[in-house]
């Protein structure tokens, strides 16, 4: 009996030692999953994007020991960018997250309504629904630094030269996936080709047919459009390439989406795709400090050779650092470490992006200011065209906005019939 | 009546204003149906020889043109990693029958059709932890395939074959043609064919029933390169290849499962008249997309008057 005392209390002072030596090491934390797909058809875009959001936390890791004082669990459940799966991923890591990353437009409508109940922030940078821009009736979702709509506007900004209306008479062929991402620009190119006088035609390209788009681009050819625009993903952005070197259609009149604009895509390409141009919120930027913070503290990064350069990879970092900035104004605010969903939900309301900022977290020429705010969950901080040269993406216009007059009606009739169709949704009242 | 004329009427007008336009939807039409076929080839392949619908066949076309083109980024010449993985997807076909089917053998046909699933998600992980799941170009240039392009101006239009679909229509009538001949004029061939129509008799002549499925897994495995190859160089080798399998159901179910000239066929049928309604009806009448189910509802509407398929055999069951 004495015996077992003795190796009770030994094993109790063990397990004592043990977790408090767990808690020194380990501290407080905050986990941010990614329901992230770097397996099946979109994975080749979806990899280096992956990559750097994974890498800006495990360096602000290393260098600062995470943000504010709390260690960044940084956890990826894998979607394959299933809807369905999207969803289990959601139910599986909502549990300690402070924050649902979806990473897709199927899974972000299919979460929207969760999110409400779950009062979990849902962060979609650049994609999911373009009325998640109103704050008032999206409480939970934020689509910062720019929504689909943003992305739109800003195309035919860059094409029409500023004036729209030069555009009467002109036909434009939207080549979009055949999934929720790719329909959400019509009702905006809708309103604007009946506004002002252009043929509007949307061509859909079926998960089956992304790789043989021979239909798609025989189309293109006999309706003859002044310009294509490509919503595309994965495996559809490389085919759609190919098949438009194949029909001899002029590079620089088909423009893609920030999702259209990958370097691995293009490089199997080369020159023949050389003229090429997508819109991105942010601009490749080689020799941006946050890159060299990365490659000196991130000794187990999972990028290729030269994929740091990569337009996408850039872009993860871009992501993860407009998260880490909500729960940085969440900490201030709230005067803690470790912040709450609740909390953190605040701190992405109130992103004060300044240009100062950017310079001091190591991201100048990467990403244009913005600030967010209660109405204004998406910050528009509008964006550059980028030209592919045959090698790399060139950043080739000067920095581009939205025309927010244009979005902003529809953008409040969208969310209001989409509260009415989820009745009751719960909205909230802005100040201003 | 608008509708009655566009369906019948402005069709056949468009057709007959752009000739050359028509030309080239049927030009495409017949490279979509043959790669159709080459995929569809796999399947019945397999199933003539073992009754089994091999589910990983799409996931095999991946699997084989990734691991020609990880080879070749190796600094291993064109040729000598075609060789390799060759080797590989014969170690593939030992594996498969020794670890999956052999174990199996006797076991209800669903069984065997879900081991299959199971190789399919096998292969998926390994050749995602082996090769990763970027992008990646496939070797044509190294491998011969001309890249450019022939130029026609029948009727004073435009009618353009790309060289690499050329090589890809002779390279799958050469395929085709060589398989016949294996399977007609060979003893493996022939056994294989057996053991297709009558195991039990088969096995009692003394034909090997694991040489011969280590065998069409192995040619299974040579026409997923093939194909892996012929897709691989119109849009890059990435796991979104293995979507193109989807494309070979309904030409199973229209060629019939178990006839290599119901492939063929039903590959070219589907390929043309696919791309025919899609750009004459598909686009005008239905905003397009048609592409996507119209090879089912055609391949469902020849089930209604031949469930066994154009080619299939009838099955006639005695109780």
């Amino acid at each position: 009996m004495k015996t077992f005392a003795k190796w009770t209390a030994a094993a109790a002072v063990a397990l004592g030692t043990a977790s408090a030596v767990y808690a020194e090491g380990h501290g407080a934390s905050m986990n941010v999953p990614n329901l992230s797909y770097r397996t099946g058809p979109f994975a080749a875009t979806g990899i280096p994007i992956m990559n750097g959001q994974a890498d800006y936390f495990a360096m602000l890791n290393a260098r600062d020991g995470g943000i504010g004082g709390a260690m960044i669990d940084y956890e990826e459940c894998e979607t394959g960018y299933s809807t369905e799966k999207g969803v289990e991923c959601y139910e599986a890591t909502k549990a300690d997250a402070i924050v649902t990353q979806p990473w897709s437009t199927g899974i972000t409508l299919q979460v929207l309504p969760k999110t409400n109940v779950d009062e979990m922030p849902l962060l979609a940078p650049g994609y999911g629904f373009s009325p998640m821009a109103d704050g008032e009736v999206f409480q939970w979702a934020f689509n910062m630094p720019g929504s689909y709509w943003d992305a739109a506007s800003m195309i035919l900004q860059e094409i029409s030269g500023g004036d729209l209306s030069s555009l009467s008479g002109q036909k434009i062929v939207l080549l979009h996936l055949d999934h929720p991402y790719g329909k959400e620009p019509i009702p905006f190119y809708e309103a604007m080709a009946a506004e002002h006088g252009f043929e509007f035609l949307p061509i859909p390209v079926g998960l089956s047919e992304m790789q043989n788009q021979s239909a798609q681009w025989l189309q293109i050819r006999r309706e003859r459009p002044d310009y294509v625009i490509m919503w595309g993903w994965g495996a559809m952005n490389a085919g759609a390439l190919t098949e438009a070197i194949k029909t001899r259609y002029p590079m620089d009149q088909f423009i893609g989406v920030w999702w259209s604009g990958h370097n691995g895509d293009l490089e199997a390409l080369g020159e023949d795709a050389a003229g090429y141009r997508a819109i991105s919120y942010n601009a490749p930027n080689p020799d941006a400090p946050v890159l060299a913070a990365i490659r000196e503290h991130v000794s187990d990064s999972q990028a290729g050779e030269g994929e740091m350069d990569w337009v996408f990879y850039q872009r993860g970092l871009v992501i993860s650092m407009l998260l880490a900035e909500g729960i940085t104004a969440a900490q201030a605010e709230y005067d803690t470490a470790v912040v709450s969903p609740q909390q953190l939900r605040w701190g992405l309301e109130n992103i004060n992006l300044t240009q100062e900022r950017i310079d001091e977290l190591g991201f100048t020429g990467m990403i244009a200011p913005f600030s967010t705010s209660c109405a204004d969950h998406t910050g528009h901080s509008g964006g550059w065209m980028i030209r592919w040269d045959g090698s790399t993406f060139q950043v080739d216009s000067d920095h581009l906005m939205a025309d927010q007059s244009a979005i902003a009606p529809l953008v409040e009739a969208a969310a209001a019939e989409y509260a009415e169709a989820n009745a009751p949704w719960p909205t909230q009242e802005c100040d201003g | 009546m608008e509708l009655l004329y566009k369906i019948f009427i402005a069709p056949f007008q468009d057709m007959a204003a752009a000739p050359d336009f028509l030309m080239q939807v049927l030009w495409e039409g017949l490279v979509s149906g043959v790669l159709y076929a080459l995929i569809a080839l796999g399947f019945v392949l397999i199933f003539r020889s073992s009754r089994i619908f091999n589910f990983a066949q799409g996931i095999m076309v991946v699997f084989a043109a990734l691991t020609l083109v990880g080879f070749h980024a190796m600094g291993i010449p064109a040729y000598v990693s075609v060789a390799l993985t060759l080797v590989v997807m014969f170690g593939l076909a030992v594996g498969i029958e020794r670890v999956v089917l052999r174990p199996l053998v006797g076991q209800p046909d669903i069984i065997l059709f879900m081991a299959t699933i199971g190789i399919t998600l096998f292969l998926i992980g390994s050749g995602e932890l082996i090769f990763g799941g970027e992008n990646k170009r496939m070797i044509t240039e190294e491998l011969g395939i001309p890249t450019g392009a022939f130029e026609f101006n029948p009727f004073d239009g435009l009618l353009l074959l790309e060289q690499k679909d050329v090589t890809a229509v002779i390279g799958a009538v050469a395929l085709v043609i060589g398989l016949l001949l294996f399977l007609n004029k060979t003893r493996m061939g022939r056994a294989i064919r057996a053991l297709g129509d009558d195991s039990q008799a088969a096995l009692s002549v003394g034909i090997s029933q694991r040489t011969v499925w280590v065998m069409v897994w192995f040619i299974a495995g040579v026409i997923a390169l093939v194909t892996g190859i012929v897709w691989g160089a119109r849009a890059g080798v990435s796991f979104a290849l293995e979507v193109i399998a989807y494309k070979a159901l309904p030409v199973l179910m229209l060629g019939g499962l178990e006839s290599i000239t119901g492939a063929i066929v039903g590959g070219l049928m589907i390929g043309m008249m696919e791309k025919l309604f899609e750009i004459y009806w598909g686009q005008p009448l239905l905003g397009g997309g048609t592409e996507s189910w119209f090879a089912f509802v055609l391949a469902l509407l020849v089930l209604l008057f031949r469930p066994q398929g154009l080619f299939g055999e009838k099955i006639i069951e005695r109780v």
